[in-house]
């Protein structure tokens, strides 16, 4: 009863037709854009990978065993863990946090040295430069953090050229390359939302801590970083998301060892076309991605609204 | 006074790590693109060259790349905009007990990750076609197996939030009062829309439009699902990284940075200039004819950079066409055999002088022009000629510990002759 009032309210301030081209986007948009197609993956994921002749038929009913194959792997009675997969998860959730971490420490001062000196040139400047990389495709980041890690790149070379190392080292193969690209992969979203909280504080409440005598950390712990709260779960979130999601800088950099979970992924999808244990993965990785971030929102007390912002 | 210096020092310190890990490696790829070496580096410098530039033009695989990647952007704009708009819109009218869960549906698509919207798209239709009972090569089934058509797709769903986000900015400045007045003069919804909505938005409509665009153009995770047989620029990029990488790749991101720097001074330049103008015409600037600069680009660093850019990349393209690094090649070459040259002569004396001397091997070699032993140079010791005599004496000895293995080592070459 109380949504027909809503929708006849909508369609007497925006008319009949601008209400329904309205209403028409923004459905197409949210369900079958977002919500459908989830529903239809998440679907797919408890399905066998039959041949189309069987789809449909008995052979066709709902099934565990792709989440099971995360587990136990190709072992049927459930005796040892598929400890590849397992690990590879395990490593790119942490790997991810960790990125996430290494970003808002780099990022915190930056942030709040340039939200706190306002309008000088050199500030334009630097935010101009800061803006340059990331109109940079992903793939030539990732292409020209190659050129500086690779075997006979220049920092082995530089390395060498010092007399640090004797032999170059193998950045790729250990990761570090890897760990350094997804990094510098999304730094910026980090960077975006803490400065623009920052900018909004107050410079006098900062003035009248030290004023009364707070130290350096106190005005950070009581006063910038409570300000700045939203702006860098905020970023934490957007990091965090699109680095245990990225795809790109693992294919790139990554060693010919180690895997990123959204790596298996394209793998089943592309390399066995086994849609539906593809599905399951991804099933895996969104549903403990947003666990993890709605958990440290909860946390921190930050709300969704806050995101994006 | 002095803490004062130490964290201005500090401040600079950390700035200069920061901005060097942000910029550094795109102006190390940059360099790559002019190094005539196949691989791309730096520091063997080979000669300055154009060569990839002619390379990448040359490039079927890419030109295709960039032919499918702005029909798809366009596509996605045209539809990511139109979704981002009407959902800004409804955000301002919702229930507001609606409001927040609704916030939370349309901001969720950009904490997807890509991967997952590439792949819920690509099955999702797949499904509807089947429901519809679209048979193989009927027009539908054709349609939802669709590279382009399942691009625009799942990029628009994630990409119509990025640009929601810049419409609710603007709308929160947006007074209904207008829209409202329009009504009560006698104006239909569609006619207050477009008189009235449209143009406060349009601003925000052409940055969105720019910002999905280039979200669109260089979008891989979800593209890499989606695109199926086609091939987007970035999906090209990918692969050939993958398989092998080669310079042409630089001077390829060489361009996208010279394009997105002249883009961002242009909007830097633009902007100051607006700022000016308002300011002469509150009367707190003077208009001042004095100077010899134009005057757009008075008091405009970003301007005077714009144009000073400008002319250096026309004098580059105009030596590009002139210029041919074919002689510092041959010189180069010339070189490499001359030095492999003085590397067998050496050899040879050394053996020579060796036979003169007696079988008693022990004894330090005989050329005595010598460098002392430096076992921690970077190419291990491989070129350290005592090496040499050494490997010549026990022939078959897998040596050379350097970056090179022994590659060079000159035993290699005397037995070929």
């Amino acid at each position: 009863m109380k949504k027909k009032m809503i929708f006849s309210e909508f369609f007497r301030n925006n008319g009949l037709g601008m209400g329904s081209l309205l209403i028409a986007l923004v459905g197409f948009w949210l369900i079958f854009l977002i919500v459908l197609p989830q529903l239809s993956m998440l679907d797919y994921s408890f399905r066998f990978n039959l041949p189309p002749a069987e789809q449909g038929g008995p052979k066709d009913f709902y099934t565990l065993s792709n989440y099971e194959h995360l587990l136990y792997g190709s072992d049927q009675t459930h005796q040892t863990y598929n400890s590849v997969d397992l690990m590879v998860f395990v490593r790119t959730i942490i790997a991810a946090m960790l990125v996430t971490l290494f970003n808002i420490v780099l990022c915190y001062p930056l942030a709040y040295f340039l939200g706190q000196s306002k309008g000088s040139g050199f500030v334009r400047l630097l935010v101009v430069l800061l803006i340059i990389p990331y109109w940079i495709n992903e793939i030539l980041r990732a292409f020209a953090l190659r050129i500086i890690f690779g075997e006979s790149g220049l920092l082995n070379e530089a390395l060498m050229f010092m007399h640090l190392i004797r032999e170059p080292i193998d950045f790729i193969r250990q990761d570090i390359a890897l760990y350094a690209g997804l990094g510098y992969a999304y730094i910026l979203l980090m960077l975006f939302p803490m400065y623009n909280v920052i900018e909004s504080l107050d410079r006098n409440q900062i003035e009248a801590a030290r004023d009364m005598g707070a130290s350096w950390i106190q005005i950070h712990r009581r006063i910038v970083i409570p300000h700045a709260k939203p702006g860098i779960v905020s970023g934490a979130t957007m990091v965090f998301m699109l680095t245990a999601g990225a795809l790109a800088a693992p294919q790139i950099l990554g060693g010919p060892s180690s895997l990123w979970f959204t790596q298996l992924v394209y793998q089943w999808f592309n390399d066995s076309l086994n849609w539906q244990q593809g599905a399951a993965y991804a099933i895996v990785l969104l549903a403990s991605t947003i666990v993890i971030v709605l958990t440290v929102m909860r946390i921190f007390k930050v709300n969704m609204g806050d995101i994006g912002k | 006074m002095s803490s004062a210096t130490i964290v201005r020092v500090a401040l600079g310190a950390y700035l200069l790590i920061f901005f060097s890990y942000l910029l550094g490696p795109l102006v190390v790829m940059s360099l790559t693109a002019f190094n005539s070496a196949a691989f791309p580096s730096v520091s063997p410098w080979a000669c300055f060259s154009f060569e990839w530039f002619r390379v990448l033009y040359d490039d079927k695989h890419i030109r295709e790349g960039i032919y499918y990647s702005i029909i798809i952007g366009v596509g996605t704009v045209i539809l990511s905009v139109s979704m981002g708009l009407a959902a800004s819109i409804v955000l301002t009218q919702i229930w507001p007990r609606l409001r927040s869960t609704y916030y939370t549906l349309i901001i969720a698509p950009i904490l997807i990750p890509g991967v997952v919207l590439g792949i819920s798209t690509l099955v999702f239709w797949d499904r509807v076609g089947k429901f519809l009972g679209a048979t193989d090569g009927s027009f539908l089934h054709d349609l939802f197996h669709n590279g382009i058509f399942l691009t625009i797709l799942g990029q628009s769903a994630f990409i119509a939030s990025y640009a929601m986000l810049v419409f609710v900015a603007r709308l929160q400045r947006f007074d209904p009062g207008l829209t409202e007045a329009a009504l009560d003069l006698g104006a239909s919804h569609t006619q207050a829309f477009r008189k009235i909505l449209l143009p406060f938005m349009r601003p925000a409509i052409a940055s969105a439009s720019v910002l999905a665009f280039l979200a669109s153009f260089e979008n891989y995770n979800t593209t890499t699902f989606t695109i199926i047989d086609y091939k987007t620029l970035t999906t090209v990029l990918a692969q050939k990284v993958r398989l092998g990488i080669n310079p042409s790749i630089s001077s390829l991101a060489f361009i996208i940075i010279v394009l997105t720097i002249f883009a961002a001074l242009a909007f830097e330049a633009s902007q100051r200039n607006r700022q000016r103008k308002e300011a002469i015409k509150q009367g707190k600037q003077k208009s001042g004819s004095k100077g010899f600069l134009p005057s757009f680009m008075r008091g405009n660093p970003a301007a005077i950079l714009f144009v000073l850019l400008a002319c250096v990349v026309i004098v580059m393209i105009s030596v590009a066409n002139s210029y041919s690094a074919k002689e510092c090649k041959v010189r180069v070459r010339e070189a490499r055999q001359i030095e492999i040259q003085q590397r067998i002569d050496a050899l040879k004396k050394a053996r020579a002088a060796k036979e003169l001397a007696n079988p008693g091997q022990s004894q330090a070699p005989a050329t005595g022009d010598k460098p002392a032993n430096a076992p921690s140079g970077a190419f291990g010791n491989v070129f350290d000629p005592n090496n040499l005599t050494d490997e010549t004496q026990e022939k078959e000895t897998p040596g050379g510990s350097g970056a090179f293995g022994n590659v060079f080592d000159p035993t290699n070459l005397n037995n070929d002759e």
